[in-house]
């Protein structure tokens, strides 16, 4: 299809020229993604849905900076200058920090959507890998680690001795994991102006959990619908391509996996792999992980679906076949050739998935089957109703408020997304 | 037609097969193992009593042979077709097991074996639990429905109206409402003493019911609700929690397959005949848009089942969802596959009866 062959009747591809020989101005070429993207900015939902998912990135990047009680910055009695915030951050939260600042770097870039993704999360998960476990490599520990013993009231104490000379305190100046023991009882208060959203059933400050809670939301939700959709594009994209007995198969495999109810599957694996648990003789797995790697595991069907049904349709193609001539490998054709072209719907799909692993995510530490020692908002949510039948709507509002919220967005980020990429709809 | 159904009855058998070994083998390779909490050595229970039970439970269950020997036994215990007690078997002797027991293989009734925790018959425990499932279901399916239906109906004939938008928007809202979120509040609220106590917090029925008359009736003590009201009154809550979320999804639906119909040349030509707007909506457009519906209703059942299992436990409903939570628990392995086993097979007989319904319902569909 070369332009130069057929001169008169088809113009070149490029700029158009005018006489004058200089290129008309002509809007650059948009991808097919950023077109989507701006499809679904233009919607006012989802434009709302947007604004509280960047809300709850900042308070998830920002957490130990908004909700701590170590304080940011202070003064001892004689003087010298320490920062027991810095202390006690982990090699997580350094992650997150690199994360964000290379998302706003990245922003600025002209890059393709998916290469601005890549370098966020390469950039988290480096800082991440390096300030950890490879520090502890090189030097013997992790350049950021909490200390074991984490005292939250030492501050309070020692500022009420005079030992501290001044201190700026984070906004909220609780841990959630601090149990406000120096201050006698202080379980189930109500909101107050100490505690502006009244404090849960161990005593701790609601607001602090909340916050530090949206990280743990935002990373299951991410964290699984992504190994979902690794699981699902891969077992869908053989199923697609190939037919025949790998589809038979396949299509079983479907069937068996959605004839099971995926809370019911949900609860068994989660139930039968409480706590921390050795998958290998010594390698105690930390909750949070076995958290995402279990919702994801029952999650991928839907997207194999889609998946198996684009590629049936997309290996008919002639791209496809010249790909095959050209001597493509397997995995370049599915990965390199199809998969961008089939991936579209899978990804719209994904918006709701985040939105059912957070809701996942909820349900599982309601029934006490997630975290266990950081707050996270289904746990929260099982304290509003004491066994003893008392109801304290603060602990119930907050948490069910913010996993609903978290989900409309989620959901009306999808809805719009679906729309966008809909010929029918969008034109 | 025939020959259809019967081959789908055939292929759930591996489906079924499939289910049950997930679940299987997931807690046979979980730490602890099947049965984990019964076997624990618990305070009250000296070691060597716990030795005597685990060797009780090894003899019982086989629970120290291979896992897939182990797994083998339970499909064959369950399995209509298959090795079991001459006596009990109407089939093909074949020979004698470890204790000198005449075996046959041939049709036999299906045995889920026994409880661990409760034990009582797995057969016993879910025939109490089920009926208190599929009530909750049956109330909860024709509630979605008929509100769903309305509410597409009436927003497809006002599709861009305010109606239209206000309804798009209230239900994705309801359908993003976590029901973990909506049955704590509704408990807080509507069941407390603290706040308002309309009705009950947990539950099926009151202390007393049994000793109710069935219906309403003014008795020497005064007035007494009767067993149905009471009843009904015990369900209001959780079938409040259960039908708002499958609103979305049906109602969208039906608004697209709406607005698809009152676009076809059919309603064109009943418009143009003079027909009014009612009797071309209710009567041409209405019928033909139902076909959606009935496809989802299978996909609708299964995700009932599996809600009615968060339900059932923040309202303590005796239903088969709380027995399995329980069970689950417990690493009650006969419950914990039966539950597995029962439910598997209700969502697929539900996708086979929503492909043989959509049959029915549009002759041009056929699986000849």
């Amino acid at each position: 299809m070369s332009s130069a062959a057929t001169p008169a009747t088809t113009p070149p591809l490029g700029p158009r020229r005018v006489d004058d020989g200089r290129p008309t101005r002509r809007p650059r070429g948009r991808s097919f993604a950023s077109i989507v993207l701006g499809r679904t900015a233009a919607r006012t939902g989802a434009k709302l849905g947007l604004a509280w998912i960047v809300l709850l990135i900042l308070m998830a990047v920002f957490a130990p900076l908004i909700a701590n009680s170590h304080p940011l910055l202070m003064a001892s009695a004689d003087g010298t200058l320490s920062s027991p915030m810095l202390d006690h951050l982990t090699p997580a939260d350094a992650g997150l920090f690199a994360a964000f600042v290379a998302g706003l770097v990245v922003l600025f870039t002209p890059l393709t959507i998916s290469r601005r993704l890549l370098a966020v999360v390469g950039v988290g998960l480096g800082t991440l890998i390096i300030v950890g476990p490879g520090w502890q490599l090189i030097r013997g520990e992790p350049l950021l680690s909490r200390p074991a013993l984490v005292v939250h009231d030492q501050y309070r104490e020692s500022q009420a001795n005079g030992d501290i000379k001044w201190a700026i305190n984070a906004p909220i100046p609780y841990s959630p994991t601090d149990r406000l023991i120096d201050r006698g009882d202080t379980r189930q208060l109500e909101p107050s102006t100490t505690h502006l959203m009244g404090t849960e059933a161990n005593g701790g400050d609601m607001a602090s959990a909340m916050i530090h809670a949206a990280r743990i939301a935002l990373a299951v939700g991410l964290i699984a619908t992504s190994i979902s959709l690794v699981i699902g594009v891969t077992i869908g994209g053989l199923m697609g391509y190939f037919v025949g007995w790998v589809d038979l198969l396949g299509s079983r495999l479907l069937e068996i996996f959605s004839a099971i109810p995926v809370l019911y599957l949900l609860l068994t694996f989660a139930a039968f792999f409480p706590g921390d648990p050795e998958l290998f003789p010594g390698v105690a797995v930390p909750r949070i992980y076995v958290m995402m790697a279990i919702i994801g595991l029952t999650g991928w069907v839907g997207y194999a679906r889609f998946v198996r049904a684009e590629f049936l349709k997309l290996r008919k193609m002639d791209y496809v076949a010249s790909a095959k001539t050209a001597g493509a490998s397997v995995p370049a054709i599915l990965f390199r050739h199809m998969l961008p072209n089939g991936v579209a719907p899978v990804l719209v799909e994904a918006s709701f998935g985040i939105a059912s692993a957070i809701l996942a995510e909820a349900f599982l530490s309601f029934l006490g089957l997630g975290l266990l020692d950081q707050p996270s908002w289904g746990q929260l949510l099982s304290q509003a109703l004491s066994d003893t039948g008392r109801f304290y709507w603060w602990i119930a509002m907050y948490p069910g408020l913010a996993i609903f919220l978290t989900v409309l967005a989620l959901n009306l980020i999808g809805e719009a997304m679906r729309d966008a990429i809909d010929p029918k709809v969008a034109d | 037609m025939l020959n259809y159904i019967v081959r789908r009855l055939l292929l759930l058998v591996p489906t079924l097969i499939g289910v049950t070994m997930v679940v299987f083998f997931v807690m046979a390779n979980s730490p602890g193992g099947v049965g984990g909490s019964a076997l624990s050595e618990e305070g009250d229970i000296s070691s060597e009593q716990a030795i005597i039970q685990r060797e009780y439970f090894n003899q019982r269950y086989g629970l120290d042979d291979p896992q897939i020997v182990q797994y083998g036994r339970w499909l064959n215990r369950v399995s209509p077709v298959g090795f079991g007690e001459a006596k009990k078997t109407a089939g093909v002797p074949v020979g004698e097991d470890r204790d000198g027991v005449p075996q046959a293989l041939g049709f036999k009734w299906p045995d889920l074996g026994e409880s661990f925790q409760h034990r009582r018959p797995v057969l016993d425990l879910y025939a109490q639990a089920l009926p208190i499932t599929l009530l909750l279901n049956l109330v909860t399916l024709p509630i979605s429905y008929v509100v769903a239906i309305l509410a597409g109906v009436y927003a497809a004939r006002h599709r861009g109206q305010a109606f239209d938008v206000a309804s798009g928007a209230t239900l994705l809202s309801l359908y993003s409402a976590p029901v973990i979120w909506v049955g704590v509040v509704l408990i807080g609220f509507l069941a407390s003493n603290q706040y308002l106590q309309w009705f009950p917090a947990s539950g099926l029925s009151s202390l007393r019911a049994d000793e109710y008359d069935f219906l309403p009736s003014i008795t020497a003590d005064g007035w007494q609700r009767g067993w149905l009201l009471d009843r009904a009154w015990h369900l209001v809550l959780p079938v409040v929690c259960m039908v708002y979320g499958s609103f979305a999804v049906l109602a969208k639906l039906m608004r697209a397959s709406v607005l698809e119909s009152l676009g076809s040349d059919y309603v064109r030509t009943a418009t143009a005949k003079g027909l009014s707007d009612g009797d071309v909506l209710w009567h041409h457009a209405f019928r033909n848009s139902l076909l959606p519906l009935i496809t989802v209703a299978a996909s609708i059942v299964p995700s009932l089942l599996a809600g009615s299992l968060v339900i059932e436990k923040i309202f303590s409903v005796p239903g088969m969802g709380l027995l399995t939570i329980d069970a689950i628990w417990a690493r009650d392995r006969e419950l914990v596959l039966a539950g597995a086993l029962i439910s598997g097979l209700l969502g697929l007989l539900s996708i086979l009866v929503a492909d043989l319904c959509y049959a029915f319902a549009d002759p041009r569909v056929s699986y000849e």
